[in-house]
C-alpha cells in the first residue's frame, strides 16, 4: 500500500526523448496500466520506477521517499519493490523453492518463517507440488507463476510487472488476467502493469495512461479510455475504429466522398474526424444514416465482420450474425450510426504509431 | 548512494588500465618493436633487410614454401571439410556422434605428433604404410615420399580441416532451415537448393574457415620442422627459429623481416575475416534452437558412410595408433609385432628420466598460471565488455584477438628482442616470459568462453535479484558466478591444455632450467630416440584425452574440444 509520484519526468537516450515531463500520481492500492505501442517509453517509466533506469530530470517519490532526483538515488536493491520480468527471469540454477525464497534470504528472515511464507505464496498461485522442480522442468506459465510468485513473497508495497502475459498462449493469458486482478484485490496492493495488449488493460485496471512516442496521451478508468477517448490515437489504439473526414456545420456534418449527411449536436465545428466503432454501426431496413454496398463478410460465430463501402470510404461493421450471407454486393444496405466521436480534423495522421 | 556509483566506475577503470597496461607492455610494444626493427637496422629507415630477403635464395625459398604449402593445404581443407560438416550435420549418414568426435580429435592434439606419426607412416624408407602398399601391390619403390612439399602439404590439411570442419557445420546447423524450406515449397530439389540457397549461405563461412586453414598452416612450427628439416625443405617459421638459434646480428634481422612478413599476413586475414567476411555472415543464430533439414542419402547411405570411415582411419586411427605402435617398438625397422621387438623401456624411460619429468613439472607450472592468470583477465574483460558501457571497454578484447591471431614464432621472437633487459624488463630465461608468451597466444579461447556465457545469462536475471535486495557483490555471488562457473572452468582448461604441450614458442624461449614438455618430445624426436618421443606423445594424448573428459563431465556435456 502506497503512493507513487512522478514529479516531471523526463528520460533521454542521448538525443531521442523517451518520456517527456511526465507527472502523476499512482494511488494506493490502485492498478495502473501503461498502455502503448512497443517503444513508446512505457518500458522505460517503469525501469525508472524500479531503479535501472535513472531519469535524464524529475523527481520520483514512493510514499513520499525520494528514491530518484537531482542529487538521490536509491538503487533497486533498497526500494523494497516487486517484479516480474517480461521474460520471467527465473534463475535456472535455483529451483522453485529457493527462487521464491531469495528475497526472504536477502531480508535474512528465519528458516521457518522463509518455509512458511514460500508455502504459502506457492500455494497462491498454485504451484505447491511444483517447489523441487527446476525451471527447465517447468511450461512457459508455470515459469510465469514463479516469477509472480518470488515478485510476491517478500510482500511488497508495489508490484511492477513488464509485459509479464506476452509470452504465454491466448487461453493462458486470459485466465492469468484474472488471477494477477485477483491477487491484486486480495492483497491490495499497487500494482503498475506495462502492456501493448488492450484486452489486458481493459479487463484489469483502474486506470489506464495511454502513450505514444514518449507522450502521454490520455488518463482514465477503461470506461473513459474506450468510450470518450480525447483523441484519434486514443480512439484507434483501444479498441477498433472507423474514421470519417467531414465539415461540421450547423448541427450536421457533411461527410467528404460521401452524399449522406450525419446529424450532429456537439461543439465541435469545421474540418472534423468522425469515429465510429464497428460495434456501433447497424444494419437497418427503412431509415438509415449511411447507404454503401458490401464488400466483403467473415463469419467469427457470433457476429458477422463485414467491410461496407459507403462513397469512396470503407466501413468496418460488426453485425449480427444472422446477416451473414443475406447481402450481395448489389445490394444497398442501410447503415445507423447509434454513437459516434468528433475529433477536430488533424493536420498530421495522428493515429499512426510513432516510435 | 550517487557518490557509491562513481567508486564502482573508477574501479572498473583501475582494471582496464590494468589490463591494457598488460597487454601494451607485452604484446603490443614488442610487437611494434619488431615492425620498427624490420625498417630500421642500423639507426636509418630502410627497405635494405626486406630487398635481401627477396634477393636471398634462402629466404625467398622459404617464403615461397610457406605460402605454396598454406594455400593448397587450404584448398585441400576447405575440400574435405566442407562435405564431411554437410554430410555430419545435414544428413543421415550413419554413426554422426562418432564421426564428429573422430574429426574434432585432431583439434586437440599437438600439430607435431600427427608430423611425427606420418613420418613413421610414409618415411620412403622403412615407411610402415608404404611397406604395406608395396607388399600388396608389388611395387619396387616406396610409392609416398614424406619429405617433400606433398608430404608436408599432406600432413597440414589432415591436421587443419578440422578448423574449417568446426567453423563450417557450425554455420550449417545454425541456418534457420525455413530459408532451405522455402526453396523447396518454391520447386527447387534437394540438390538444385543446396547449390541456390545453401552454398550460397555459406559463402561467408567457408571463405572465413579457409582463411583459416590458411593463417593456421601458415604459422604452423611443428609440423614443417619435424618433416621439412630433414627434407632440407624450409619455411617462414622454421627459419625465424633458424635465425634465432644462431642468433647473429644480421640473422636476427632476417628473422624479424621474415617474422614481420608472417604477422602482417596473418593479421590481414584475421581483419578480412572478421570484420570484412563477418559482416556478411547471413547466418544467424536464432534464440530458438533450429533442427536443421535433415537429407536422406537413400541408396548412397550406406556406401557414403563406408567412404567417410575409410577416411577416419586413414586420417585420424591410422596415425594415432602409429605412434602408440611406435613407443612399443624396439627396432623401427620391423613391425612391432615381430618376435622379440616389442618392448615397454620407452614407456619406462619417461616416467623415470629426471629431465623427462623435470620438463613435466615445467610445462605443468607455467600452465596453470597461464591459465590461471590468463582466466582472471578474461573474466574482468568480459564483465567489462558485457556488463558495463565504460569507455574503452572494447580494447583489451581487440588486443586479446589481434594476439591470439599473431603466429607464435613471431611473439616469441618479439619477446626474445624486447624482455631480455634492453628496455628494462629482464624475463628472459626465467618461466614467466613462456607465461606470458602462452598468456597472449591462447588467452581468446578463454575469453570467447566467458564472453558467450555472460551473453547468455540474461541482464533481467540480475536485475531480478536486484529488485530482491541483493546488492552488487551478493547478486555476483548468487546470479551470476553460479551460471558462469561451467564456463569458466571450461575456458581454464582452453587455455591450460594448448599451453601445457606447447612447443614453438616454449622451443624458442626455454632455458635449461625451463625446459617444457613439447620441447623435451621435440628434442628427443630430432636428436635421440623417436620411440621416446613416440612415448611422449602416447602419454600426451592420454593426458588431454582425461582432462577433456574431465571437462566435459564437470561442464555437463556443454564443452569439450
Amino acid at each position: 500500500m502506497s503512493v507513487i509520484t512522478l514529479d516531471h519526468i523526463t528520460k533521454k537516450f542521448g538525443d531521442s526523448v523517451v518520456l517527456n515531463d511526465f507527472s502523476d500520481e499512482f494511488r494506493d492500492g490502485e492498478f495502473v496500466t501503461l498502455l502503448g505501442p512497443s517503444g513508446c517509453g512505457k518500458t522505460t517509466m517503469l525501469r525508472m520506477i524500479a531503479g535501472f533506469e535513472k531519469p535524464t530530470s524529475g523527481e520520483i517519490r514512493i510514499d513520499g521517499r525520494i528514491v530518484s532526483s537531482a542529487d538521490t538515488f536509491v538503487p533497486p536493491e533498497k526500494r523494497e519493490l516487486g517484479m516480474v520480468f517480461q521474460s520471467y527471469a527465473v534463475w535456472p540454477h535455483m529451483n522453485v523453492f529457493n527462487n521464491v525464497a531469495y528475497p526472504l534470504k536477502i531480508r535474512k528472515l528465519p528458516k521457518a518463517e522463509i518455509k512458511e511464507k514460500v508455502d504459502k505464496v506457492l500455494e497462491s498461485v498454485h504451484l505447491s507440488q511444483y517447489s523441487k522442480r527446476m525451471p527447465s522442468e517447468l511450461s512457459g506459465g508455470q515459469q510465469q507463476r514463479v516469477a509472480l510468485a518470488r515478485a510476491l513473497v517478500a510482500e511488497p508495497k508495489v508490484l511492477l510487472l513488464d509485459e509479464p502475459l506476452s509470452n504465454l498462449d491466448a487461453k493462458l493469458r486470459e485466465r492469468m488476467r484474472f488471477e494477477i486482478k485477483e491477487i491484486q484485490e486480495r492483497l491490495h496492493i499497487n500494482v503498475i502493469y506495462v502492456t501493448h495488449d488492450q484486452g489486458e488493460a481493459m479487463t484489469m485496471s483502474d486506470r489506464v495512461f495511454v502513450i505514444n512516442s514518449g507522450v502521454l496521451q490520455q488518463v482514465g478508468t477503461p470506461v473513459e479510455i474506450y468510450r470518450s477517448p480525447k483523441n484519434q490515437f486514443v480512439a484507434d489504439f483501444v479498441g477498433k475504429v472507423n474514421f470519417l473526414k467531414g465539415v461540421s456545420d450547423g448541427g450536421k456534418i457533411k461527410l467528404s466522398g460521401i452524399d449522406d449527411t450525419l446529424d450532429y449536436s456537439g461543439p465541435v465545428s469545421g474540418e472534423v474526424d468522425v469515429a465510429v466503432r464497428p460495434e456501433n454501426i447497424h444494419i437497418v431496413n427503412g431509415d438509415a444514416h449511411l447507404h454503401g454496398k458490401l464488400v466483403s463478410e467473415f463469419f467469427t460465430g457470433d457476429t458477422n465482420d463485414c467491410r461496407i463501402a459507403v462513397g469512396s470510404s470503407e466501413l468496418r461493421v460488426i453485425a449480427d450474425a444472422a446477416t451473414y450471407g443475406k447481402f450481395s454486393s448489389e445490394d444497398t444496405i442501410g447503415l445507423e450510426i447509434t454513437d459516434m466521436l468528433v475529433f477536430p480534423s488533424a493536420s498530421d495522421d495522428l493515429t499512426k504509431i510513432r516510435t | 548512494m550517487e557518490k557509491k556509483k562513481k567508486f564502482y566506475f573508477d574501479v572498473k577503470w583501475l582494471f582496464i588500465i590494468a589490463i591494457v597496461a598488460f597487454l601494451l607492455i607485452f604484446q603490443v610494444f614488442p610487437l611494434v618493436y619488431l615492425v620498427i626493427r624490420a625498417f630500421i637496422a642500423d639507426g636509418s629507415f630502410s627497405f635494405d633487410a626486406f630487398a635481401r630477403i627477396y634477393s636471398s635464395d634462402m629466404n625467398w625459398t622459404c617464403v615461397l614454401n610457406t605460402l605454396i604449402t598454406a594455400s593448397l593445404s587450404m584448398v585441400f581443407g576447405v575440400l574435405i571439410a566442407f562435405p564431411l560438416a554437410f554430410l555430419v550435420g545435414r544428413t543421415n549418414l550413419y554413426g554422426k556422434k562418432l564421426f564428429r568426435t573422430l574429426f574434432l580429435m585432431t583439434y586437440m592434439v599437438p600439430p607435431y605428433v600427427g608430423a611425427m606419426a606420418w613420418l613413421r607412416l610414409l618415411n620412403p624408407k622403412v615407411g610402415t604404410l608404404n611397406m604395406l602398399l608395396q607388399n600388396i601391390f608389388n611395387l619396387s619403390e616406396a610409392p609416398f615420399d614424406i619429405y617433400s612439399i606433398g608430404g608436408l602439404v599432406w600432413v597440414l590439411t589432415t591436421f587443419y580441416y578440422p578448423y574449417a570442419f568446426i567453423t563450417l557445420s557450425r554455420a550449417m546447423e545454425n541456418m534457420d532451415p525455413s530459408l532451405e524450406e522455402a526453396s523447396r515449397i518454391s520447386g527447387s530439389s534437394p540438390v538444385k537448393t543446396l547449390f541456390t540457397v545453401t552454398l550460397p549461405l555459406m559463402l561467408p563461412s567457408i571463405a572465413a574457415s579457409a582463411l583459416l586453414v590458411f593463417v593456421a598452416a601458415a604459422s604452423c612450427y611443428g609440423i614443417p620442422s619435424i618433416i621439412g628439416a630433414p627434407a632440407k625443405l624450409y619455411t617462414i617459421t622454421t627459419r625465424i627459429v633458424d635465425y634465432v638459434y644462431v642468433g647473429s646480428a644480421d640473422g636476427l634481422t632476417d628473422a624479424t623481416v621474415l617474422a614481420v612478413f608472417l604477422m602482417v599476413l596473418a593479421l590481414v586475414i584475421l581483419f578480412i575475416s572478421n570484420f570484412v567476411i563477418g559482416k556478411k555472415d547471413y547466418i544467424t543464430i536464432s534464440g530458438k534452437s533450429v533442427r536443421p533439414n535433415i537429407v536422406d542419402l537413400g541408396k548412397w547411405r550406406i556406401p557414403i558412410t563406408i567412404l567417410v570411415s575409410l577416411f577416419a582411419i586413414v586420417v585420424i586411427v591410422i596415425p594415432f595408433v602409429s605412434v602408440f605402435a611406435t613407443s612399443f617398438t624396439v627396432n623401427m625397422g620391423k613391425s612391432v609385432f615381430e618376435e622379440g621387438n616389442f618392448t615397454f623401456k620407452y614407456w619406462e624411460t619417461i616416467f623415470s628420466r629426471g629431465s623427462i619429468l623435470r620438463s613435466a613439472g615445467n610445462s605443468l607450472v607455467s600452465s596453470v598460471w597461464a591459465a590461471s592468470l590468463g582466466m582472471v583477465v578474461c573474466i574482468i574483460m568480459a564483465y567489462l565488455l558485457k556488463r558495463t558501457k565504460v569507455p574503452g571497454r572494447k580494447i583489451p578484447d581487440f588486443l586479446i584477438t589481434v594476439g591470439s591471431g599473431t603466429p607464435s614464432v613471431v611473439i616469441a621472437l618479439a619477446l626474445i628482442m624486447t624482455m631480455s633487459g634492453r628496455f628494462g624488463i629482464n624475463i628472459y630465461n626465467t618461466m614467466w616470459i613462456m607465461v606470458v608468451a602462452y598468456m597472449i597466444k591462447y588467452m581468446l579461447m578463454g575469453m570467447r568462453t566467458v564472453v558467450s556465457a555472460l551473453s547468455r545469462v540474461s541482464p533481467s536475471l540480475e536485475e531480478a535479484a536486484q529488485v530482491s535486495g541483493a546488492g552488487w557483490l551478493r547478486r555476483l555471488k548468487d546470479v551470476l558466478f553460479p551460471l558462469i562457473v561451467p564456463s569458466v572452468v571450461a575456458g581454464w582448461f582452453l587455455i591450460f591444455m594448448p599451453c601445457f604441450y606447447e612447443l614453438t614458442m616454449s622451443n624458442m624461449l626455454y632455458s635449461d632450467q625451463t625446459k617444457s614438455l613439447g620441447v623435451e618430445l621435440f628434442l628427443y624426436q630430432t636428436y635421440h630416440s623417436q620411440q621416446t618421443a613416440a612415448a611422449l606423445a602416447g602419454c600426451i594424448l592420454i593426458i588431454v584425452a582425461v582432462l577433456n573428459f574431465v571437462m566435459n563431465k564437470v561442464t555437463k556435456g556443454k564443452f569439450s574440444i
